[in-house]
C-alpha cells in the first residue's frame, strides 16, 4: 500500500482513487478480464484517458481485496484461460457512493471555474 | 499448516503469472493483427506495461494475509536464530518473566482491591455518613451516628435519596452440628435496597419488620448456607436459633457479596454471616449518647453530596444541643465513599508494592536491553552482510523487535505461570486486613490483559534502543570495519553505563526500603507492649443463650472454669478479661473525678477510658505489672477498679501512683455511683502498635458483667502443647457453646503485625531479585568488556602491566557506574522515604545503619561481578590474548 503512495504522479496518472472509480465502472457492465478493462476505458474515452497498464493489476488485487470486486476463470472467446473481475452488491454501493462524489466535485469545480471567469 | 500455507502462496503466484502473461499475449496478438513484427509486438506491449517485477510485487502486497505471513515469516526467523543462542534466550526470558510475574501478581490484588467494581448499583453514589468531634481525634477519628441522629436524617428531606441504619453483632447459632459464633448485623429494613443489591434468594426485610415483636426474621450469608445447610433451598421458612431465640430464615445473600461494616475501617471487613432486622428497643431509643450506628446513604440523582453533607450537619448540631445541653461538643459530619471503607490506608501500601514490582520489572528491562546491545554487537557481521545484500533498515529493526518482542512474550508467559501460583500465596501470607476484597483476587482476563500489555511494551523497550542503535553503527561503515569494537565502545559503552547505573540507582531504593520495612517490623514485634505475648493461651467464651442468663449462674461458670482451667498440669495462672487488650476497644467510656460536679465543663478535660471487665486471675495469666495497690479478690464488698497508668497520669496529674489507690472516680457521669480505684497496672498497646496507649480501667467481672469474655492461660511450657487440654475443659464444662480455636497470644500478635510483614516481605523479595539481576548485569558488562579488550589487556600485560593493574583496570569499568548508581539510588531512597514514613516504626527515614548496610550489600555483590571477570582478565596468557579476534 505504501508504495502506491510514494511514487510520484506521472502526467499520465490518473487523480487519485478515480482509476478505482472507472475500474468499478467498467465491471459493472458485466463480467470481463484486465486486458479487456485497458481497451474498454481508452475505447469509452475516446483514447482520452489512458491507464498505466503496470498499475492496473495492483489496483484489482486492491478492489478484490477490499471486497468490491469477484473474480472467476473463465474460457474466453479465443479459448484461452482468463481472469473475469465483476461487481460484488458492496462493490455496487461503493460505485454509487463515488460517482455522486464525483459529481459533486465536478459541479463545485465547474461553479468555481464560472465566477473566474 | 506450514506447507499449506505453502502451497497457497505457490498457487496464488502462479495464478498472477497466468493473468499477467494472458494480458501480455492478448496485446501482443492485437498488434500483431495491426500489422507488426512478433518482435516489435511483443516489445511494444512489453514497453507499454511498464517494469512486470515492479507490477508483481505491488499486487503481491495486496495478497490477502500478507502482513500476517510477514509477521509468521519473521516470528520463524528470530525463533531460529534464538534457538542458536539458547543461553541468551533464556536469561533474557528468566529475567522478564521475574519482572512481569511480579508485578502482574500484585497487579491482580491491586484490581481486586482497588480498580475492580464493587457489585453495588451506582457505588458511587454510597457514601458512609460520619460523625467526627476534633476533640476526640486522638482517640477516635471517626464515631458513627447515634440511632437518634439515624431517624431524624431518614425522616427529612435532604440530598440523600435514602439511608440505612447497620449495627454489627455477633450470635450464637446452635441447632443442628456444633455451636457456631457468627458475625452479623442488625439492618434497617432497606438496608440491601440502599446498598443497591438483590437478595439471592427469598426477599428481603419489609419495613413492618422493624418493630419489635416482628423481627425474628432473617437474611443469611451465602457462605453460611452452602457451608451449614448444604445450600438446601428448603431452608426458607424454616427457623434457625440464633443465641437461642428462633429466627425464620427469609432469605439468602448473594454469593461472595461484599458488605461494609459501618462502623469501622479496613481492619475488620470480614465476612458476615447474616442480617437481622433493626428492631429498635426502648431502651436504644433512650440512650442518647450511643455512637454506634452506622448509616450508609444513597445521594439522589444530580445532588450535590456537599450539600447533603451540611444538611446532615445542621441536623446533626440540632439534636446534640437538644439531647445533651450540657456538652458543647463540636461535631461534623464526615461522608466516606463506600469503597474507602475496605481500602483505606491499605491503597498506599499496595501501590507502594506496585511501585516495587514495577521498580523490578524496569531493572529487568534495563537488563535485558543490555544484552540486547551486547547481541547486536555480536551479531555486527551477520546484520551488515544483510545489508549489503539489500536489507533495509527498517526490515533490520523490525526483525530485531520480533526478537525482543518474541522474547518478551516468552518471559510474559513465564510471568503468568508465576503469577498464577504467586497469587495464592500472596492470598495466603496476605494481610488479614482485606478479606472482602482480597478474596476476589484471580488471575482474570483483566489481569492477563494487564500482563500481555506490559510484555509487548517491555519488548518494544528492551528492543528498540538497540535495535536503532545497531542500524546506526551500521551506517557509512563497511563490512571490514564492523568488528565488535565499533558496537563495544564510544557511545554503545556509554549507553551500556547508563544502564547499569540506572539499575543499581533502582535497585539501591528497592533496598532501602526493605531494609527500613524490615527494622520496622522487628522494632514492631520486639517491642514491649505491656503484656504477656510468649506462653499465653487465649479462647473466646461467647457465653450466651439459655441457662446463661443469669449473672449468678454465669459469674459461678467461669470461677468453675477458671479453677478447672488452673489445675490442668502446665498451666500457672488462669484468668478471664472482656477484651483482649492487642485488639481493638469495644467499650470506652469518660472518667470523672470523684469530686466533679458539672460534666460540661470538664468533659474535655477528663480522659475516656477502655473499660474492661476481668476476673481476678487475669492479671497475672496476662502478665500486667501492677505498679501500686493490689489486684481484685474473689469477691469485693464495694465498687472497686483497677486503673491503668496512663488513666492516673491523666486523671491525677503529677501524682505518685501510691497515693491514688483508695480515690474514688465516676464511671460515664457525675452522678454515678463512685468506684474505688484498688490499684494501678501498667499500660498496654495494641498488637499492631497503631496508636498510643489508651487508658484503662478495669473492674471485676461480678461487679460489670458481659457476655462475652476471653479466657487467658498462662503455660510454663510450650503454649500450643496444652491447647487441646484447654479446649477439652471448655467442652465439657459448656457443650452448647460454640468455642472458636484456642490461639496463643504470639498467634493473635502476628495476625496484628501481618500487614506490616506483608509489606516487608514483599519489598525485600523484590529487593532480592533487583540485586541478583544487577549483580547479574554487572558481571555481563564487565565480562563483556574484557572479552572485547582481550587483545588489549594481552598487549598491556605483554608491555608489562602486573596483574593487579588489570584488576583495577577491570574494577574500574565494573565499579563506576555502580557507585554512580549507589548515590543516586540512596538520595532517592531517601527522599522516598520521607514521604512513606507513616508505613516505619521506630526508625527513621535516613537510618544510617540501614544505608550502610544497603551500601555494603550492594558494593559487594557487585564487587563480587567484577572480581570473577577480573580474575579471568588477570590470567591472560598475554600470547594467546594477542592472537585474539
Amino acid at each position: 500500500m505504501s508504495r502506491h503512495k510514494d511514487r510520484t504522479p506521472k502526467d499520465a496518472d490518473l487523480l487519485q482513487g478515480t482509476l478505482d472509480m472507472l475500474i468499478l465502472k467498467v465491471a459493472a457492465l458485466g463480467p470481463i478480464h484486465g486486458y479487456a478493462i485497458v481497451g474498454r476505458i481508452r475505447q469509452i474515452s475516446r483514447d482520452a484517458l489512458q491507464i498505466r497498464q503496470g498499475s492496473l493489476y495492483p489496483a484489482l488485487y486492491r478492489l478484490e481485496n477490499r471486497g468490491w470486486l469477484k473474480s472467476e476463470w473463465k474460457t474466453t472467446e479465443g479459448g484461452r484461460e482468463a481472469r473475469y473481475y465483476s461487481l460484488t452488491k458492496a462493490g455496487r454501493l461503493q460505485l454509487e457512493a463515488e460517482t455522486a462524489g464525483w459529481k459533486r466535485l465536478c459541479e463545485a469545480i465547474s461553479l468555481v471555474l464560472k465566477v473566474a471567469e | 499448516m506450514k506447507w499449506v500455507g505453502w502451497f497457497k502462496r505457490r498457487q496464488w503466484e502462479r495464478r498472477m503469472d497466468a493473468e499477467f502473461r494472458f494480458h501480455l499475449d492478448s496485446q501482443v496478438n492485437d498488434y500483431i493483427n495491426q500489422g507488426f513484427s512478433r518482435e516489435e509486438a511483443e516489445l511494444r506491449a512489453r514497453r507499454e506495461f511498464g517494469p512486470l517485477d515492479l507490477a508483481k510485487e505491488e499486487c503481491r502486497d495486496e495478497r490477502p494475509l500478507e502482513a500476517l505471513d510477514r509477521f509468521l515469516r519473521d516470528i520463524r526467523y528470530a525463533f531460529r536464530s534464538l534457538a542458536r543462542s539458547p543461553g541468551f534466550a533464556a536469561a533474557v526470558i528468566l529475567t522478564l518473566g521475574l519482572g512481569i510475574g511480579a508485578t502482574t501478581s500484585i497487579y491482580s490484588v491491586v484490581y481486586a482491591v482497588l480498580l475492580k467494581p464493587l457489585p453495588y448499583r451506582q457505588e458511587n453514589k454510597l457514601v458512609s455518613v460520619e460523625v467526627s468531634v476534633p476533640q476526640l481525634g486522638d482517640q477516635f477519628p471517626f464515631l458513627p451516628p447515634r440511632i437518634q441522629d439515624f431517624l431524624r436524617w431518614r425522616e427529612a428531606r435532604t440530598a440523600f435519596a435514602s439511608m440505612a441504619a447497620s449495627v454489627p453483632i455477633q450470635r450464637n447459632l446452635t441447632g443442628d452440628g456444633e455451636p457456631e459464633r457468627l458475625n452479623g448485623a442488625r439492618v434497617s429494613a432497606n438496608f440491601f435496597s440502599v446498598l443497591g443489591v438483590p437478595v439471592g434468594l427469598g426477599r428481603g426485610f419489609v419495613p413492618e419488620e422493624e418493630q419489635p415483636g416482628r423481627d425474628r426474621v432473617v437474611v443469611i450469608g451465602h457462605e453460611l448456607w452452602s457451608r451449614r445447610f448444604g445450600s438446601d433451598p428448603g431452608l426458607l421458612g424454616r427457623s434457625i436459633t440464633l443465641n437461642g431465640i428462633n429466627h425464620r430464615v427469609i432469605g439468602v445473600a448473594l454469593p461472595a457479596l461484599p458488605v461494609p461494616n459501618l462502623t469501622s475501617r479496613t481492619r475488620e471487613q470480614g465476612r458476615l454471616d447474616f442480617w437481622i432486622p433493626l428492631a429498635l428497643s426502648e431502651g436504644e431509643l433512650r440512650n442518647r449518647g450511643n455512637w454506634n450506628y452506622g448509616v450508609l446513604a444513597r445521594l439522589g440523582p444530580g445532588a450535590d453530596p456537599e450539600v447533603g453533607r451540611l444538611q446532615l450537619e445542621g441536623m446533626l448540631r440540632d439534636g446534640l444541643r437538644k439531647d445533651l445541653p450540657e456538652a458543647r461538643i463540636e461535631a461534623f459530619i464526615r461522608l466516606t465513599p463506600v469503597r474507602e471503607i475496605y481500602v483505606g490506608n491499605v491503597r498506599l501500601r499496595l501501590l507502594l508494592l506496585l511501585g516495587a514490582s514495577g521498580t523490578l520489572l524496569l531493572i529487568a528491562c534495563a537488563n535485558v536491553a543490555n544484552l540486547f546491545l551486547a547481541r547486536a554487537a555480536n551479531r555486527a557481521g551477520e546484520l551488515a552482510t544483510r545489508i549489503a545484500l539489500g536489507a533495509g533498515r527498517g526490515r533490520i529493526v523490525r526483525q530485531m523487535l520480533t526478537e525482543s518482542t518474541l522474547l518478551a512474550v516468552l518471559g510474559g508467559f513465564l510471568g503468568i505461570m508465576i503469577a498464577l501460583s504467586g497469587v495464592p500465596v500472596l492470598l495466603a501470607y496476605g494481610p488479614g486486613d482485606l478479606p472482602a476484597l482480597m478474596a476476589g483476587t484471580g488471575v482474570n482476563w483483566n489481569v492477563l490483559c494487564f500482563a500481555l500489555a506490559v510484555s509487548l511494551l517491555t519488548g518494544a523497550a528492551c528492543g528498540v534502543f538497540p535495535a536503532l542503535r545497531a542500524c546506526r553503527a551500521q551506517a557509512g561503515m563497511t563490512l571490514r570495519e564492523t568488528a565488535r569494537g565499533s558496537l563495544a565502545g564510544g557511545g554503545a559503552a556509554r549507553f551500556r553505563r547508563l544502564l547499569i547505573g540506572t539499575e543499581m540507582a533502582l535497585g539501591t531504593v528497592l533496598l532501602v526500603l526493605a531494609g527500613l520495612f524490615l527494622q520496622s517490623f522487628v522494632k514492631v514485634i520486639t517491642t514491649d507492649r505491656g503484656y504477656e505475648v510468649d506462653g499465653v493461651l487465649s479462647v473466646e467464651l461467647p457465653l450466651s443463650g439459655p441457662g446463661y442468663e443469669s449473672l449468678d449462674r454465669r459469674i459461678a461458670f467461669y470461677r468453675e472454669l477458671i479453677e478447672r482451667v488452673r489445675s490442668i498440669p502446665g498451666i500457672v495462672a488462669a484468668g478471664a478479661i472482656s477484651d483482649l487488650p492487642s485488639g481493638q476497644e469495644t467499650g470506652t467510656t469518660t472518667i470523672f473525678r470523684k469530686d466533679d460536679t458539672n460534666a460540661a465543663s470538664v468533659v474535655l478535660e477528663r480522659p475516656v477510658a477502655g473499660v474492661r471487665c476481668a476476673t481476678p486471675g487475669y492479671f497475672a495469666a496476662g502478665g500486667s505489672v501492677l505498679r501500686a495497690g493490689r489486684v481484685f479478690g474473689q469477691s469485693e464488698s464495694t465498687r472497686v477498679a483497677l486503673i491503668s497508668e496512663s488513666l492516673s497520669r491523666r486523671l491525677w496529674p503529677g501524682e505518685a501512683f501510691p497515693l491514688v489507690i483508695g480515690r474514688q472516680v465516676r464511671q460515664g457521669d457525675v452522678t454515678g455511683p463512685p468506684i474505688t480505684v484498688l490499684g494501678v497496672v501498667s499500660d498496654f498497646r495494641t498488637g499492631a502498635l497503631d496508636r498510643e496507649p489508651l487508658p484503662q480501667i478495669y473492674r471485676p467481672y461480678n461487679q460489670a458483667p458481659r457476655g462475652r469474655m476471653t479466657l487467658l492461660a498462662r503455660t510454663a511450657q510450650e503454649p500450643a502443647m496444652l491447647a487441646g487440654a484447654l479446649r477439652n475443659e471448655v467442652r465439657q464444662m459448656a457443650p452448647d457453646i460454640p468455642v472458636p480455636a484456642v490461639r496463643t497470644m504470639r498467634e493473635i500478635l502476628s495476625a496484628a503485625v501481618a500487614p506490616r510483614r506483608f509489606l516487608m516481605a514483599l519489598t525485600s523479595l523484590f529487593a532480592a531479585l533487583a540485586l541478583t539481576i544487577g549483580a547479574v548485569g554487572v558481571y555481563g558488562m564487565v565480562s563483556y568488556s574484557v572479552t572485547c579488550r582481550t587483545r588489549d589487556i594481552g598487549l598491556r600485560i605483554a608491555l608489562g602491566a602486573i596483574r593487579s593493574d588489570v584488576m583495577r583496570w577491570v574494577f574500574s569499568q565494573g565499579m563506576r557506574p555502580v557507585l554512580t548508581g549507589l548515590l543516586v539510588g540512596l538520595g532517592g531512597a531517601v527522599a522516598l522515604a520521607r514521604a512513606l514514613r507513616s508505613q516505619l516504626f521506630g526508625i527513621t527515614p535516613t537510618d544510617p545503619l540501614s544505608l550502610c548496610a544497603v551500601a555494603l550489600i550492594l558494593l559487594s555483590a557487585s564487587g563480587l561481578a567484577c572480581y570473577l571477570p577480573g580474575r579471568r582478565a588477570a590470567a591472560l596468557d598475554p600470547a594467546t590474548a594477542l592472537r585474539h579476534e
